[in-house]
Order: C-alpha cells, then sequence, then structure tokens
C-alpha cells in the first residue's frame, strides 16, 4: 500500500548539501556540529501492506513526526520515494506529485490524526468532522449524514452540535479520528493520537481503535513512543533511533530479539504476556528434550529428558496430542482447550489448581491465556498447532523465562529475523 | 588659507548652516504637482463614494424615530454584550438626546459608521496580505507608522486642496487616522493562529483560499474584532479635528464652542462624544468575545 525508499529528511538552510556526508556515514551529532544541518529521518526504508497498522515507535526527537508528516509531505522529504498503491488507480510516487495532486492526495486517500487534536475551536463537533468532506465539496447533506454516521462509531453522536472545548481530552480526540474517518480515505496517519491522554482513556481509545480497525481495515501508520501501545495496536513495528529505522519486525519478533541495545531498553520495560505466543516459549517437542517412555500400540507416550517422573504426553501416529498422564497419575485426565476453560472460570475457581486436568492451547495463543490457565491446573499446558499436533510444554521455567527474559526456547530459530513460524513438525521427532 | 579657516569656525560654531536641505519647497511643489494633477481624479472618483456612503448610513440612522433608535440600540447592546451594557446604552443615548445634540450625534454616528466600514474595506484586505507576506508587510510598516504618527493637522490642509471643504475630508483624513489598527491586528490576528490548525487544514487537502476562510479569519476573529474597535475609537478621536475643515456633528458643536469661548456649547458636545465612545467600546469589544473561537481560548 505505501512504500518508503531512502526517505531523509535534513532540516537546515540546505538539506541536499548534507547527503554526501550521510553517505561517508557521519553521524547525527557529526553533521550537527559540522554544519548546523539537524537530520531528522535518514534512509528510511519499509513497506505496509493494505489494512496493516504499522506502528512507528521511537523516543521523541527520534524523527518518527517527521517521517509520518514525509508520507503525505506536509514536511519536504530532502530525499528518497514514496509510493502509493491502493489498487485502483496503481502505484503513483507521493514524492512526484505537484500541488494540486498533492491535495487531491490529501483530501481522498490520505487523512491524518494529530497529538494534540487540532480540532477547529470555531467549528462544532460535527462541523470540525465534516471538514474534509467540506473541502472535498460534498453537498451539505450528504456530508452532515456521513458526518453523524462516524460520530455514531466513535460513540459522540450525541455531541455533535457541542464545541471541542466543552469535550474532554478522550472525547476530542475521538472526534479528531471521527473527523479523519469521514473523508473514507483508505491510509490513515496517526500521530502519537493518545500520547496526551490519561492512561486509562488511553488503553480504552487503543481498544476502540483496534475495534474500528476491525470493521473498516484502513492501512493506519501510528506513531507512538509507548512500545506496550505499539504492541497492543501493530501488526508491524518499526522502531526509530536517531532518524534511524533501526528494527522491524512484529511485535513478538522485537520482543525477543530486539537487534540493538536501543530496541533492547524499551523491551526490557515493556509487557511480554500480551504478546509472546505459546508456541515461542514451550519447551519444543523434540529429540534433546524428550524421551519416549512407553508405546502401547496406538499411543506413543513421551516425558522430559529434564523430568523423567514427571507428567507424560502421548501422541498418536501423526504426533497429534491424544492424551496427558499427570505424575502420580495411572489413567489419562481430562484434558480441555484453553479457549473453553473460560466458560468454566466458576467452577474451576472453587475447586482450586486441580492437578487431574490437563491444558491445552494453541501454538499462537499469547502468554496471557496461558497464565490464566494455569491458575486451574498444575499440570503442564500442552501447546498444539492447528491440526492438533504437540509442539511443546509450557511448565513454570517456561513461564518465568517468558516474563522475565522475554525469551522462548525458540529464539535461536529466529534469529535470522524470519519470524515464528511454526516450528517444523515431524523430522526431528524422536 | 583664509577660507579654509572661516570653513572650520563655520564648522564648529554653525555647522547647520553649511548645508540646507529645502524639505520645505519640495514638499510645497510635491503637494502642489498632486494637487494639480490628481484633483480632478479624487473630485470625481474619491469624493462621490465617500460621500454616497456617509450620506447613505446619515439618511439610514436620521430617518428611525429616536424611540424606535433607542429600541434598536437596547436590543443590539444586549445580543452583543449585556443587559447592563443595554441599559447604560439606552441611558447615555437618552441623555444626548436631552441635552439638546441628538441631530449632531447621528452626523457623528454615520461619520463614524462610514469611517469604519471604509476601514474594514480597505484594512481587512490589507492586512490579509501583510498577514501572508513578510515582504509586503515589510513595505506596509513604515507607510502604517507615518499614518498613525503624523499630526493629522499636517494632512488637513492638503485634503481640503483636494476635496475642498466639508463631510468629505474630514472623513478621508478619519480613514487614514483610523485605519493602521485594523490593518496591524488583522495581521496579528491571523498570523497568531496556531500552527496545528492550519497543518490539519493542509492535511485536508485544503486550498490557501479554504485555509483562510475556514480556519485562519475565523480563529482570528477576535483579533480582528479588536482592531475594529481600535478603528471606532481612533475615529471619535478625529470629530473635533475633522470640525476644523467643515466635517459636521458633535466634533462641529465643541469646535464652534471654543471658537466663540462658550464653554458650555463645547462641554456638551464633548460629553456627547465620550458618552458615544463608551457605548461604542462595550458594545464592539462584546461583539469580540461572544464568538466560538474566544470562548475557547478563554476556557484553555
Amino acid at each position: 500500500m505505501i512504500r518508503a525508499e531512502g526517505v531523509t529528511k535534513i532540516f537546515g538552510p540546505d538539506g541536499e548539501s548534507i547527503l554526501p556526508l550521510l553517505e561517508q556515514g557521519k553521524t547525527k551529532d557529526e553533521i550537527q556540529a559540522e554544519t548546523g544541518h539537524v537530520v531528522g529521518v535518514r534512509d528510511a526504508n519499509f513497506e505496509i501492506e493494505a489494512g496493516e497498522v504499522f506502528c512507528i515507535m521511537g523516543l521523541s526527537g527520534s524523527g518518527k513526526s517527521t517521517l509520518i508528516r514525509c508520507i503525505n509531505r506536509l514536511i519536504e522529504p530532502t530525499a528518497g520515494r514514496i509510493f502509493l498503491n491502493d489498487g485502483d488507480n496503481g502505484e503513483r510516487e507521493i514524492t512526484a506529485m505537484d500541488d494540486a495532486e498533492l491535495r487531491e492526495l490529501r483530501k481522498r486517500d490520505m487523512s491524518m490524526v494529530f497529538q494534540h487534536f487540532a480540532l477547529f475551536p470555531h467549528r462544532t463537533v460535527l462541523a470540525n468532522t465534516v471538514y474534509g468532506l467540506e473541502i472535498q465539496r460534498r453537498s451539505a447533506e450528504e456530508s452532515r449524514k456521513i458526518g453523524l454516521r462516524v460520530l455514531d462509531m466513535v460513540g459522540l453522536g450525541e455531541w455533535a452540535q457541542s464545541y471541542p472545548h466543552e469535550l474532554s481530552g478522550g472525547m476530542q480526540q475521538r472526534v479528531g479520528l471521527a473527523r479523519a474517518l469521514a473523508t473514507e480515505a483508505r491510509v490513515l496517519l496517526m500521530d502519537e493520537p493518545f500520547s496526551a491522554l490519561d492512561p486509562l482513556i488511553k488503553v480504552n481509545m487503543q481498544q476502540e481503535l483496534v475495534r474500528i480497525q476491525k470493521d473498516l481495515e484502513r492501512t493506519i501508520l501510528f506513531i507512538t513512543h509507548d512500545l506496550d501501545e505499539a504492541m497492543r495496536i501493530g501488526d508491524q513495528i518499526a522502531i526509530m533511533d536517531a532518524g534511524q529505522v533501526v528494527q522491524i519486525g512484529n511485535p513478538e519478533e522485537i520482543l525477543i530479539n530486539p537487534k540493538t541495545e536501543y530496541v533492547a531498553n524499551f523491551v526490557e520495560h515493556a509487557d511480554p504476556t500480551g504478546v509472546l505466543t505459546a508456541g515461542t516459549i514451550a519447551l519444543n517437542f523434540n529429540d534433546d528434550q524428550f524421551k519416549r517412555v512407553e508405546d502401547s500400540g496406538e499411543l506413543i507416550y513421551f516425558v522430559r529428558r529434564s523430568d523423567p517422573e514427571g507428567a507424560r504426553f502421548g501422541v498418536d501416529r501423526d504426533d497429534r496430542l491424544q492424551a496427558v498422564v499427570p505424575a502420580g497419575h495411572r489413567e489419562r485426565v481430562e484434558l480441555v482447550g484453553l479457549d473453553d476453560i473460560a466458560d468454566r472460570a466458576d467452577e474451576m475457581a472453587s475447586t482450586g489448581r486441580r492437578d487431574d486436568l490437563a491444558l491445552r492451547c494453541d501454538e499462537k495463543a499469547v502468554l496471557r491465556t496461558v497464565l490464566k490457565g494455569r491458575s486451574c491446573s498444575t499440570v503442564p499446558t500442552v501447546v498444539t498447532d492447528a491440526d492438533g499436533r504437540l509442539q511443546g510444554i509450557i511448565d513454570e521455567p517456561e513461564l518465568i523465562r517468558g516474563i522475565l527474559d522475554k525469551k522462548g526456547h525458540r529464539e535461536q530459530a529466529d534469529s535470522n529475523g524470519a519470524g515464528p513460524e511454526p516450528a517444523s513438525g515431524g523430522e526431528s521427532k524422536p | 588659507m583664509t577660507e579654509l579657516l572661516e570653513f572650520l569656525r563655520q564648522l564648529f560654531t554653525d555647522p547647520f548652516g553649511l548645508l540646507d536641505i529645502p524639505v520645505r519647497e519640495w514638499v510645497t511643489d510635491a503637494v502642489n504637482w498632486i494637487v494639480r494633477t490628481f484633483r480632478d481624479f479624487f473630485r470625481s472618483y474619491i469624493s462621490p463614494p465617500v460621500r454616497g456612503v456617509m450620506e447613505l448610513f446619515q439618511w439610514a440612522l436620521s430617518s428611525v424615530p429616536p424611540l424606535v433608535f433607542l429600541a434598536l440600540a437596547y436590543v443590539i447592546a444586549w445580543r452583543a454584550a449585556s443587559w447592563r451594557v443595554a441599559v447604560f446604552t439606552v441611558i447615555a443615548f437618552a441623555f444626548i438626546g436631552f441635552m439638546g445634540v441628538w441631530d449632531q450625534m447621528i452626523i457623528t454616528l454615520s461619520l463614524i459608521a462610514s469611517a469604519v466600514f471604509f476601514c474594514i474595506l480597505i484594512g481587512l484586505p490589507i492586512g490579509i496580505l501583510c498577514s501572508r507576506s513578510d515582504w509586503f508587510y515589510t513595505l506596509v510598516r513604515p507607510v502604517l507608522d507615518i499614518m498613525q504618527t503624523t499630526p493629522p493637522f499636517v494632512y488637513l490642509i492638503p485634503a481640503v486642496m483636494l476635496f475642498s471643504i466639508g463631510n468629505v475630508p474630514g472623513l478621508i483624513a478619519t480613514i487614514i487616522f483610523a485605519m493602521p489598527p485594523m490593518i496591524r491586528l488583522t495581521n496579528l490576528g491571523i498570523r497568531q493562529v496556531e500552527t496545528q490548525y492550519i497543518e490539519a487544514a493542509v492535511a485536508f487537502g485544503s486550498r490557501p483560499r479554504e485555509i483562510l476562510w475556514k480556519v485562519q479569519v475565523p480563529l482570528a476573529l477576535p483579533t480582528i474584532m479588536a482592531g475594529i474597535n481600535q478603528t471606532i475609537m481612533l475615529s471619535l478621536s478625529m470629530v473635533v479635528i475633522a470640525a476644523i475643515i467643515g466635517a459636521g456633528g458633535l466634533g462641529l458643536e465643541v469646535y464652534a464652542g471654543l471658537e466663540r469661548l462658550n464653554i458650555g456649547q463645547a462641554f456638551v458636545g464633548g460629553i456627547a462624544i465620550v458618552l458615544l465612545a463608551m457605548v461604542l467600546d462595550r458594545v464592539t469589544q462584546g461583539l469580540g468575545e461572544k464568538g466560538p473561537a474566544s470562548r475557547a481560548k478563554r476556557s484553555e
């Protein structure tokens, strides 16, 4: 949908004269000391798929706001090219557009939400919402209809005739979002939209955005300085440091495999429970970790090499998990999916942690749901893939490692940044 | 040798006697040339519209019966400011009437209305242009300084030479004197509009003209209203001076009173001017504070 190639912005009287210095590999500070020019963005390359939420994360001054403004050319990039491909019109180069084309682009294809809302104080909520439609020269009647519909969508239908200063910060930003959604632009640029809000309202707005995004499927470029926020809503995260994109990846990749110290610092304080997946933290089901102990003909039982007296796990000839026999039990026990456990929460609460209940979860389940399940059962949680094949086991050590170190057994396999592909199924099986 | 000594002596005792810059003659010549060349143009193209507007206001204001005038003044002041201002407005106008200078007040009011009309008509576009071009503003600024600081008496004479005596030259002098704050505050108001609003407007694909009329001017309105308020106040301060060259109204009352040493007559005119000034000030100030843009500013 959007592709950036070598986007660079240098602030100062003669930015282009600095480009050779960048190629020589001089740092931002060196260039500033020598020439007085400030490097805002340096050689940013990325591609955003249609319908994706792409987060750009970095500290203030890292160039993220500059970069997002280069996309709709509120700031003119010094070098580099930016393309928009929206299917219908083919690929267009934003960086080659003249003023009229650029206005057309901003009217139809890209809208924007601002950190400090930037609602027009002299216009009512509705009049703010339909501003973009007014610029598109839609009829007043049509604008009004669309405006009210979008306001309903963000939960502000009742406030159409109020003025922005009568609204709380969170409500004002809903208007900002409504104004951006009303133009039906397929690309939404959001410049730290929730940074100025209280923490509770912020989380609320994030959920709201995720909900709206599910229905509308816009392509969203989202700026934030909060890694947790980026992980909650982003499909892809680009991390910026001193004007450079230092790492791009999905939330889990960033979390388990930070490429630079800068990224690692962020990750250290991030909450992994909503990001790490069961497949990542599980003790992998392979020869190094598991030992075959019994073959009943129908099922093959395995135990962990580290805990030969512990629970036994039975799989069929296709590696599909069929039975779990906890330590101290002779027979297999009830096996329940994590998704089903939520429905039986009350029953579980009254019985306490049971040792005769085994839980299974999909490898894509996040750490938080695994933790929830563990509060009902003492038996290691088994992780399966979409076809029900055993992928691994999660017991206390894996949970602790996941929470504290944000690391899983699978990190080595991911160190080339390939992403958490389902681990290769059969070949290394015992 | 003696010539050199003589030169040095004069350099120390009377240095400015050495050179004579004949500004006096230049200005006289220039004004004479302007008057000779442009008098017909000014009298046939500038005077009629100015006089027309002035007479239109005068006709409109004087055809309203005094009681209806008071009622209208009450409603306008109440809507624009508050009921207190409205009550004060009615009392002030009634007092002016009872002092016996109602007709003169109507003439003064129409002079001011026309002056303000022309100040807005000319000043607003110039102010907007100034806000959009630093280059243009640097050019306009010294002109504004000259307009504001030159004592009005200085340009009364050329005004009379160009337009002869009467209301028109008085009005022209008033417009020149009262326009600068309109231009300055329009420029200031638009420049002060926060960049975040401009950025938002640009991000939604607005043309420069749409940004101007949908965002900048509405948000600058409180400041522009302050400019109009200043313009009104400056016009009022010109009514007595304009009376010297034949403008009528309350100013003439004061000027005639002074000439005949009739202190009472001069004071009646003076009091009426002050009351009119207070009413116009409160009402226009209230107007500036009422808009949503300024409401938002106050609640920040």
